[in-house]
Order: C-alpha cells, then sequence, then structure tokens
C-alpha cells in the first residue's frame, strides 16, 4: 500500500469533478449572465391530430366527432447582449441592496455571537451536572433539524400579537419593523444555540479532568478558569462553530420568507431572499447574478480569513480524552517507511 | 427515476385515499338531471344540474378524457381553503364525469406568480392551467400564453356559462382585446362591512352627536366620517361578546400579500379626478397616460395614504403583520366595527362556527372622500356630492388555461364545470370556497339578479345580511367610477414596489410621502427595463385612453 | 371541522385534520418525493464522498497538499446557495430537467458531498491502519482493502452521515423552490402552501408543520452519536 499510488486518484477525482461540474461551473456560468442581457422567448404553434385506437382507427365522441389532441411545437429564441459591468454598477446605487446589506449585517451581527454566548454558557453550565445529558443531548437535536420553513410558520403562530401565547407581553414582534427583524433573529437563536451548545459541551468534556482538579488547586477564579484556561483551549472549536455559524447565517432565507415574507416593508428582507426575488420573480436574471456575486465575495472574504485558521483544526483538534484513538495524517511518513519500501 | 416515485406515490396515495377512491361522485337521474355529490368531506353536499348544462360531450359512462392528466396551479390553502377548496370538491364529480385525472398544484401565495412565469417563459408546459390574479393578464395575454376560449365556450359541447352573467366591469378582467379568456369563478372588489347594531344604539348614537357635532350615520357615506366614527369606538368596550376593549377599524396589511389593495381601495376617490372621458387628468390613477409618469405619489395618493395611516390607530397594531385571515377573524369575532374588504366576508359571517356576528353583519359601497386631487389645476377639490368609487380590486381568481397545455379541451371542461350557475352560486354562499359574488344570478331579483333571499336562507345565511351584502356588491361593481384596473405588463412587480413602500409607511418606517416617493422611484427603472413606449401603449389600451 | 381560527382561540386539536391532510394525494405525492430526493442525494453523496474521503485521508497529494483540498471541500459547503441557483435553473432548463427528481438529486448529492467527503476523512484517520497494513501485505489489492476492511469498519460512522445529509435534503428549500412545479414538489415547499390568499391558515399549517419536520427529527435522533462531529465536519467528536 503505497501512499503515493495512482490508485488515489481514481477514489479521488470523481468528488473533485464532480464539485467542479456542478459548483464551479455554475458560478462561471452566473457571471457570464451577470455581464450579458439574456432575453428568451418562446414561440408555440398548436396542431391538432386525431386520436387512434389500437387498429389506427379514428375515436369518436358520443355524437360522432373524432376525437382530437394537441401536440404544440415550442421554438424557442434567446438572444443575449454584453452589458459590460451595468449591473454591478446598480447593485452600487439601489436602496433595495443596501437595506438588504444591512438586514442581513444586523442580522449576523446580532444571531451569532447570541449563539456562540449562550451555547458556551449553557455548556459550562451542563459541564458541571451530567445528569440526563442523552436526554438533553436529544431535545437539543430537535431544532437543529427542524425543517426551518416549518419552524418559521410555527413561530409566526407563536408570535401572533392578538392572543398569541406571548401575546400578553404586547410586543409588537412582526408588525414593528425593528421588533420583526428581532424576531427573526430570535428564531435563529433558538434554532442554533443548541448546536453551538452541544459543540462546546462536547469540546469541554473532551478536556482532560486534571485541568479542572489543577486550577482548583491553584486557586484560580471562575473567571480566570474562563478566560485563561477553557477559551484559549477551545479556541479551535470556537473558530469552527464560528464559522460555520457565520457562513449559514449569511445564506439567511427560509426564516424571513415563512415568518415575515420580508417584511414589514422590507425591514426583514434578507440579501438571499432579494436576490431570489429579483431573478427569479422578476426574471432580472443579470441583475440578481450580479447581486448573488456580491455576498459570494463576501463570504470568500470570511473563508479566506479563516483559511489558515481552518487547516489547522483540521487535522489536530482532538478533544477526546487522551488514550482515544486519534491517528492522523501526520502519522503517514512515520508507518510508510517501515513496510512499504 | 419517475416509476418509482409514481409507484411509491400511487401506494401512498392508494393507501390514504382508499376511503375516498370507492366514492360515487356522479348520478344520472331519469328526469334530465345530473348529482354531483361532493362526498363526506364537503358534508355530503348534492348539487343538481341540468344534464343538458354539462353540455353534449358528457353522458352516462361516457368519458371524452379518459386518460388525460391535466394540473392546474392554485394559491394553496388546502381542501377547504378560499380557492383551492373548490377544485379539491369538484376533482371527484370532474374526474368521475371525464375520465381524466385532476393535479392539483398548490403553491405559496407569494410563489404562484413566479412558478406560473417561469412555465409560461420556458416552455416548459408542465401546467395546464393557472388560478390567476387578473394583475397578471398583462404578463400573460400579450405575449400569446393564454389559450383563448371563446370557440369551446360556443362549442355547446361544455358546462354551460357565460360572460353576460358578469358586470362589465368584471368581464374587462376575464377578456384581452376582445377575447375570451378566463373563465368565471371569483369577483373580487372591496366593500365596507360594519356593524350595524353599534352605529344603530341610541346611547352610541348620542354620545357620538355630543362629541362630534352631527349625526352618527349608518353607513358612513365619506371616508372622513367613517374615520370619526372609527375613533369614537376604538377603546370602548362596545361589543359584549368579551370584556376587553374592541376596535374601530381592522385592516390586512401584510407585506407580500394583499395589504396595498386597502390602499387602491380607499385611495381612490382621493385620486382620481372624476371626469367625462380618460384623458391625461381624468379618470386615471396610476400613470399619466402621455408618457408613464407614475401618478402614485401625486398630493392625491399621499393625502390618501396619510389617511389611511390614520385610520390604522383606530385598530389593533399587530395588523400591520396580519393576512387576511387574522383581521377578519378579528372582524367575526366583534372586535371592530369595521373591515372593509372582499366578499368573503360577508359569506363567513354566516358561517357560526368562526363568527359571533351573524344577522349584525351589514355591508355598503365604500365610502367617498369629501375631498379629492384635480390632476389638472393640481388643487384638492371639495366635492360638494362626494361620489363613491367603485372598484374590481383584488384578483377575482380565475381559471386561465396555458397555450403549452396538451388537453386545453379536458382543462376547459373542468373550469367550466366549476363556472356552472348552480356550483358558481353554492360556492359563493360558502365562505370557505373563497369565491365571492358578483355574477346576475347571485344578485337578488329586486337588484336586477335573480337569486332570491330564501336561496341564501337555504344556504344558511341571515335574510337582513344578504340584502345588504348583494346590494354593496351591486353598487361597487356597476359605479360611474371605477377605479381602474392595472393589467400591464409588470404589474406584479409594480404592485410589489407598492406593498413593500406602503408596508412601510403603515409601520412607520417611512412618511407617506416619502414611501409613495419611493415607489414613484422605483416604478421608472421598471418601466424602462419592460420599453416605455410598449409601456404606454399597453396602458393606454389597457385604461381606454381617450387622449 | 374544527374551525379555521385562530389557535389558542378556537383550535381543537383533532385527529380529522392530520387525516384529511394525508387524504389528500398532493400530500402523499410531496412526503414520496421528499423521500426518494432525499434517499437518492445522500446515496449518491456517500457514493462519490467515501472514497475521496478514503483517499484524502490515507493517501498523499503533492500538487494540492492534503489539507487545502479539504479545505476546498469545507469552503463548498460555505458557499451560498442564492450565487448558484440561477444558473442551475438555467442549466437544469436547457438539459430538460426541470421538475424531475434527477435534478434534485444532482443538486442536493452536489451540496451534500462536502459533508460527507470532511466528515468521513476524519473518521478514516482514526482507523488504525494496521488492518489495512496486514490485508495489503495478504495480497489484497487497494479495492479489496477499502471493500472489504475500511468499509465495514467506518460503517456505521457512514450510515450516520448518511442519516444527516438525508435530513438535510429534506430540509432543503430554496433549489425545490425553483427546480421543482409539479411532480417533484417536496414537503417544505408543499407546507409553504399553507399560506393562500388569505393568509396562514393555522390549524392546516400546524398539521403540515409537523409532518415536514417529523421525519427528519426522528432520523436525527436516530443518528444522535455522530451529531456534533457531524455539524461540525469533523472538527469536534461529540
Amino acid at each position: 500500500m503505497r501512499w503515493t499510488s495512482r490508485v488515489r486518484f481514481l477514489f479521488l477525482m470523481p468528488a473533485v469533478i464532480w464539485v467542479l461540474a456542478f459548483t464551479v461551473f455554475p458560478l462561471g456560468y452566473s457571471l457570464y449572465i451577470a455581464f450579458y442581457k439574456i432575453e428568451q422567448k418562446v414561440e408555440i404553434t398548436r396542431e391538432k391530430v386525431a386520436v387512434l385506437d389500437e387498429n389506427g382507427e379514428p375515436v369518436l365522441s358520443k355524437s360522432g366527432k373524432p376525437r382530437t389532441k394537441n401536440i404544440v411545437h415550442k421554438n424557442e429564441v434567446s438572444t443575449s447582449e454584453f452589458v459590460g459591468a451595468f449591473n454591478f454598477k446598480r447593485l452600487l446605487d439601489d436602496p433595495q441592496v443596501w437595506s438588504a446589506v444591512r438586514v442581513t449585517a444586523i442580522f449576523v451581527g446580532t444571531a451569532v455571537p447570541m449563539q456562540l454566548g449562550l451555547g458556551f454558557l449553557l455548556a459550562l453550565l451542563f459541564n458541571q451536572h451530567l445528569f440526563g445529558r442523552p436526554a438533553l443531548r436529544a431535545v437539543m437535536i430537535l431544532p437543529i433539524f427542524a425543517t426551518p420553513i416549518a419552524v418559521g410558520y410555527l413561530f409566526f403562530t407563536i408570535f401572533y400579537e392578538e392572543g398569541g401565547p406571548l401575546g400578553f407581553l404586547g410586543i409588537p414582534f412582526l408588525s414593528n419593523p425593528g421588533w420583526a427583524l428581532f424576531s427573526v433573529i430570535l428564531v435563529d437563536v433558538w434554532q442554533w444555540t443548541p448546536f453551538c451548545f452541544l459543540v462546546f459541551l462536547a469540546a469541554l468534556q473532551g478536556l482532560p479532568d486534571e485541568l479542572y482538579e489543577a486550577a482548583r488547586i491553584d486557586g484560580a477564579s471562575a473567571v480566570d478558569m474562563i478566560t485563561k484556561v477553557l477559551l484559549p483551549l477551545l479556541q479551535p472549536t470556537i473558530l469552527i462553530v464560528l464559522l460555520l455559524r457565520l457562513a449559514e447565517a449569511l445564506k439567511l432565507f427560509d426564516i424571513p420568507f415563512a415568518l415575515t415574507g420580508g417584511g414589514p416593508g422590507i425591514a426583514t428582507q434578507s440579501y438571499s431572499f432579494l436576490a431570489f426575488r429579483t431573478g427569479l420573480r422578476f426574471f432580472d436574471l443579470g441583475y440578481a447574478s450580479a447581486m448573488a456575486y456580491g455576498l459570494l465575495i463576501v463570504v470568500m472574504i470570511i473563508v479566506t480569513l479563516f483559511f489558515r485558521r481552518l487547516r489547522k483544526p483540521m487535522d489536530n483538534v482532538r478533544t477526546r480524552k487522551p488514550g482515544s484513538t486519534g491517528l492522523g495524517e501526520a502519522r503517514c511518513p512515520r508507518w510508510l517507511p517501515s513496510w512499504s519500501r | 427515476m419517475s416509476w418509482q416515485a409514481k409507484s411509491l406515490c400511487c401506494a401512498a396515495a392508494m393507501l390514504l385515499a382508499s376511503t375516498a377512491m370507492a366514492q360515487e361522485y356522479v348520478k344520472w337521474n331519469d328526469d334530465g338531471t345530473v348529482d354531483l355529490m361532493l362526498g363526506a368531506e364537503y358534508d355530503d353536499t348534492v348539487i343538481t344540474v341540468k344534464q343538458e348544462d354539462l353540455g353534449g360531450l358528457f353522458g352516462p359512462g361516457e368519458k371524452p378524457f379518459e386518460g388525460a392528466e391535466i394540473s392546474v396551479t392554485v394559491n394553496a390553502s388546502g381542501p377547504k381553503g378560499g380557492i383551492s377548496g373548490p377544485l379539491h370538491a369538484f376533482r371527484g364529480p370532474w374526474e368521475e364525469l371525464t375520465g381524466g385525472k385532476l393535479n392539483i398544484v398548490e403553491l405559496p401565495f407569494a410563489e404562484h406568480y413566479t412558478k406560473m412565469m417561469l412555465d409560461l417563459r420556458n416552455g416548459t408546459g408542465e401546467y395546464d392551467a393557472f388560478m390567476v390574479g387578473a394583475f397578471w393578464y398583462g404578463d400573460i395575454a400579450p405575449q400569446g400564453y393564454a389559450y383563448e376560449i371563446d370557440e369551446l365556450m360556443a362549442s355547446g359541447d361544455y358546462p354551460a356559462w357565460t360572460y353576460d352573467d358578469m358586470p362589465p366591469s368584471l368581464k374587462a378582467l376575464h377578456t384581452w382585446e376582445g377575447k375570451g379568456i378566463g373563465v368565471l369563478n371569483d369577483a373580487d372588489g372591496q366593500v365596507l362591512y360594519y356593524r350595524k347594531s353599534a352605529l344603530e344604539n341610541p346611547e352610541h348614537q348620542a354620545a357620538f352627536k355630543a362629541e362630534y357635532g352631527y349625526d352618527l350615520p349608518s353607513p358612513p357615506a365619506t371616508w372622513q366620517q367613517l374615520r370619526d366614527i372609527a375613533r369614537y369606538f376604538n377603546g370602548k368596550n362596545w361589543d359584549d361578546h368579551d370584556a376587553e376593549p374592541d376596535s374601530g377599524m381592522v385592516l390586512h396589511l401584510k407585506v407580500g400579500e394583499q395589504g396595498h389593495y386597502h390602499f387602491q381601495s380607499l385611495s381612490a376617490s382621493f385620486a382620481v379626478t372624476p371626469g367625462e372621458k380618460v384623458d391625461q387628468y381624468h379618470n386615471v390613477y396610476w400613470f399619466d397616460p402621455t408618457d408613464m409618469t407614475p401618478l402614485i405619489n401625486s398630493p392625491g395618493h399621499v393625502k390618501a395614504l396619510e389617511f389611511l395611516q390614520d385610520l390604522h390607530q383606530t385598530g389593533p397594531a399587530a395588523q400591520v403583520g396580519w393576512s387576511l385571515g387574522e383581521a377578519w377573524d378579528y372582524f367575526l369575532r366583534g372586535k371592530s366595527v369595521f373591515v372593509f374588504s372582499w366578499g368573503d366576508v360577508g359569506s363567513l359571517c354566516q358561517d357560526t362556527s368562526r363568527s359571533v356576528i351573524q344577522g349584525d353583519c351589514a355591508a355598503a359601497i365604500l365610502p367617498a372622500s369629501e375631498e379629492y386631487y384635480d390632476h389638472e389645476t393640481g388643487e384638492f377639490v371639495q366635492a360638494e356630492n362626494p361620489t363613491p368609487v367603485g372598484n374590481t380590486t383584488g384578483g377575482s381568481w380565475h381559471g386561465v388555461i396555458s397555450n403549452f397545455s396538451e388537453n386545453p379541451e379536458a382543462t376547459y371542461s373542468l373550469l367550466a364545470l366549476m363556472a356552472m350557475k348552480d356550483i358558481s352560486l353554492w360556492n359563493s354562499q360558502h365562505g370557505w370556497t373563497g369565491v365571492d359574488p358578483g355574477y346576475s344570478y347571485q344578485f337578488l331579483e329586486s337588484q336586477g339578479g335573480t337569486a332570491t333571499i330564501e336561496q341564501y336562507v337555504a344556504a344558511g345565511w341571515d335574510a337582513s345580511d344578504v340584502e345588504t351584502y348583494t346590494q354593496a356588491y351591486r353598487d361597487t361593481f356597476y359605479a360611474d367610477t371605477m377605479l381602474t384596473y392595472l393589467r400591464i405588463p409588470g404589474t406584479f412587480e409594480y404592485w410589489d414596489i407598492l406593498d413593500k413602500n406602503l408596508s412601510a409607511a403603515m409601520s412607520g418606517e417611512k412618511t407617506a410621502q416619502q414611501a409613495l416617493d419611493d415607489t414613484a422611484a422605483a416604478w421608472e427603472p421598471v418601466t424602462d427595463r419592460i420599453g416605455r413606449d410598449s409601456q404606454l401603449r399597453d396602458y393606454q389600451a389597457a385604461i381606454g385612453y381617450e387622449g | 371541522m374544527a374551525g379555521f381560527g385562530i389557535p389558542w382561540i378556537d383550535f381543537e386539536p383533532t385527529l380529522d385534520n392530520w387525516i384529511s391532510q394525508l387524504a389528500t394525494p398532493e400530500s402523499a405525492r410531496a412526503l414520496g418525493n421528499s423521500t426518494i430526493v432525499a434517499g437518492c442525494a445522500s446515496l449518491l453523496a456517500l457514493l462519490l464522498g467515501t472514497p475521496a474521503a478514503y483517499a484524502l485521508a490515507r493517501f498523499r497529494f503533492h500538487v494540492i497538499p492534503n489539507r487545502d483540498l479539504t479545505v476546498w471541500f469545507l469552503s463548498q459547503r460555505v458557499l451560498p446557495p442564492v450565487a448558484t441557483v440561477i444558473p442551475f435553473y438555467l442549466v437544469m432548463r436547457s438539459l430538460d430537467l426541470l421538475d424531475t427528481h434527477l435534478a434534485l438529486i444532482l443538486v442536493n448529492a452536489t451540496f451534500t458531498l462536502p459533508f460527507v467527503v470532511v466528515i468521513l476523512r476524519q473518521t478514516f484517520m482514526e482507523l488504525p491502519v494496521e488492518l489495512e497494513e496486514s490485508a495489503f501485505v495478504d495480497g489484497a489489492g487497494y479495492g479489496a482493502t477499502f471493500f472489504k476492511i475500511v468499509l465495514p469498519l467506518a460503517a456505521p460512522s457512514i450510515a450516520a452521515s448518511g442519516l444527516i445529509i438525508f435530513a438535510f435534503t429534506w430540509n432543503e428549500f430554496l433549489f425545490a423552490l425553483t427546480l421543482s412545479s409539479k411532480n417533484v414538489i417536496t414537503v417544505p415547499i408543499h407546507m409553504a402552501g399553507g399560506v393562500d390568499s388569505r393568509g396562514v391558515q393555522f390549524w392546516f399549517m400546524a398539521v403540515r408543520a409537523m409532518i415536514a419536520m417529523i421525519p427528519p427529527v426522528l432520523i436525527a435522533l436516530l443518528a444522535q452519536r455522530y451529531i456534533v462531529r457531524g455539524l461540525t465536519l469533523g472538527a469536534v467528536k461529540g
């Protein structure tokens, strides 16, 4: 078993080619759309032909008329015209775009820290008390896997202002622009805090018991313990959770779709929502593609920022207690020479 | 893949629907009538029609569309929901009559138009018909996407119905350049519903007069009177169905749905300058018919929106996020003096499972404004005799056959079946169907129609509600001045922009002026993108511009 | 029937709603579609992703180092779907695949593939290599080693990833909304249909929401031991 055998390509390439074909190619195509104005039209002609039975005889109806069926001929005419960076220029002075950027930024900037913070605090709390954890984990999994669109509609009934279960609070959950955005954030926090909690709890559980022991002997305060010991140790985990949540939060679409329809006004119209509406509701395909590219660039910047840090945890995060299996790539060179040469 | 899909689905469907499948839906009687039986889900309703009215293609054992499978899109709300309900209800009888199979494609309200347009623009031809809103016509009719039905209608082979039963204002919404496209189903227009018992309560009348200095009119003739009344009642517990304070007005203002219609119906009498003919200044509402400049931010429109913001203060604050259902429910639970909305409210008032106000659910044409804006002089005019403006606000949701359909005849037979007089009347009398009245056989004899109060009472109505209800619709659809209905390409997008800005204005994010200025500014690029010249031509044609 | 009014006010929980909801052929079909799409997409993603994950765990690549390849796969997961939905739509249209199961399966397999690669790579790295070595010494080829030794050992983890991506695919909304028109309407799209021209029909929504949510949640519970690792793409073990 040679670790540079050509067989490795046989294993790897199908997946690589697949991803290239289905993501890189569409992205390239999307760029083309953004620079061209594409018009399509379909011309229709209709032909009536007699319905024939098995013997090739025309089928007659009760009144003796031959039955007919329709064959529809379609002729597609498409034209495309180069428009240069026109669609990208439009982005800059479209108030709807800036509003969507603002909505998405507020959402990401509020929801993600809340999820991480709450998740971490809960994890600290439950790290001490271990009873009932399997049940707790089961309960925490529910929101993560609940169909987002269904969650949106369920919260619509919960936020119902006249006589809903939270109606006594007198809060305009969905009718006030500020509150509506906050409601969207709340739903997302409800759905994703458990995720952060589960991950942080797992990471905390993975730290050796001696660590807590040593800290106790040193007489470290709880705050010191958290800021000086736990946070630095968990940094790789926090980073990966942060990246995943950032990326997911930037995609925000389902919840406002179901909960507010982007309203009131455009107070909860996220960037993805706007791009979707522009392209697939109003068929301004070029402009929508340009919009999508704007988001893509932001995501790429974030991924690049994380890239170096991400490579490390990809290999090195080991949260299990020492002694559990933990073979990594790093071992390859060590074992290979011994038998394959 | 699809055979697996089919077999799996069929198995599941058959398992689940096996009870329903064994059922008989059509009975041919000896006296020349046919019983259409809707089944247990619909309280075993039987609608009897004349055999000859079903058309020449149908008869016992005849299956004229054996093997045809058609798909119809509809705003989704299930087997007992608005507009989609009747499709479910009449699926059984139609399938038995024709031997065909009906797929009901329920689509989210906000996605229905999108799905339809994707299908039509790409020529995919997945759908045979769409239960459209009339404001979509501009995007389907001029492009030749809609199948013309005049020939099928005249053939006598199909269930009988006629455009002649429609008021001219509604007929116009179902045709394009004189050719029939839409099949009769729903008739939309907004009227005022009011709680007669509250308005005619002597105590309140006296207190109102003391406060506002004039007699409480029932119903109000002007919007300004209506606002006074709504203010007077708001916050008082004038309805004793519960111990909480009640409201003056309730509105459905949720963005992305049908909130903007309130503004359209209300602003008509503020913003339309009445006149003899349709010219640059008179009887226009949306655009300047000489150059497509938006009129939507004219002082008349702005004043109307400010008025609507005022009116909003006399209702629950939550209504900014409410769809029709929630607002109607509020009224039906006796929480509000007024609601101005579609015909559904009148028929839902009769549904005692959700309404506590049967018999106290009066209706009238919408009031008029005391002042209107004159586009020619640029000034407001105090109307000596404010005349109400009629409207066909809404979708008048009905079937249009796709030109890509391979089975237009089969599809038409379904739509025509639901357009038959007896079925249409039954639909309009039952609130859950979402089918609203507007046709001659739904108006009473005293109103020039053919219906009788007894027919409505037999369907569970309160007699006094019937009279004002049908009269309100009769007045609304036959009014001298009508709000023009926008049916040009891009209407959906123009209205979407308007809707978003109105929602922002109603939630206090923008002022009325700002919201409408923003609307006008955002309309211009849409016009340019579609083509200003072609838009101008279509707009002039749509409103009957006479220069 | 229980009123179609507002919950908390006149909502009466009854079994009728469930029955009448499930009895429409459209509901049954949506459930069937979701099952087919999620099942096939998961299988396809596993089929492509498992060998790639193995390659990244056991072999060494030079031109692009393994770590970078892994992060490249991971970054696909981060890609905003709205950036690809329009081109995907146009491509599917020109291939005449709109409203087919195949289109949804291809799309969902693509989006879940990186997930499979990254988390299974971690699993393979944790398997003791000694077994593979000895099999190889005994004369088994790469294929035999992979299928006979590695796959059985990694089976629980592979099954768990399959379940998790099944749930992801089940919940997917944007692509299902765009690429389906009638034949392949999935459960989330069908349930979004609960908002009609009159707004949300509460009882009806609640039932549809439950029908939509129960399968993915149950499935996730089955795979719960692997959830943390799965959702952090193998970076954190649970």
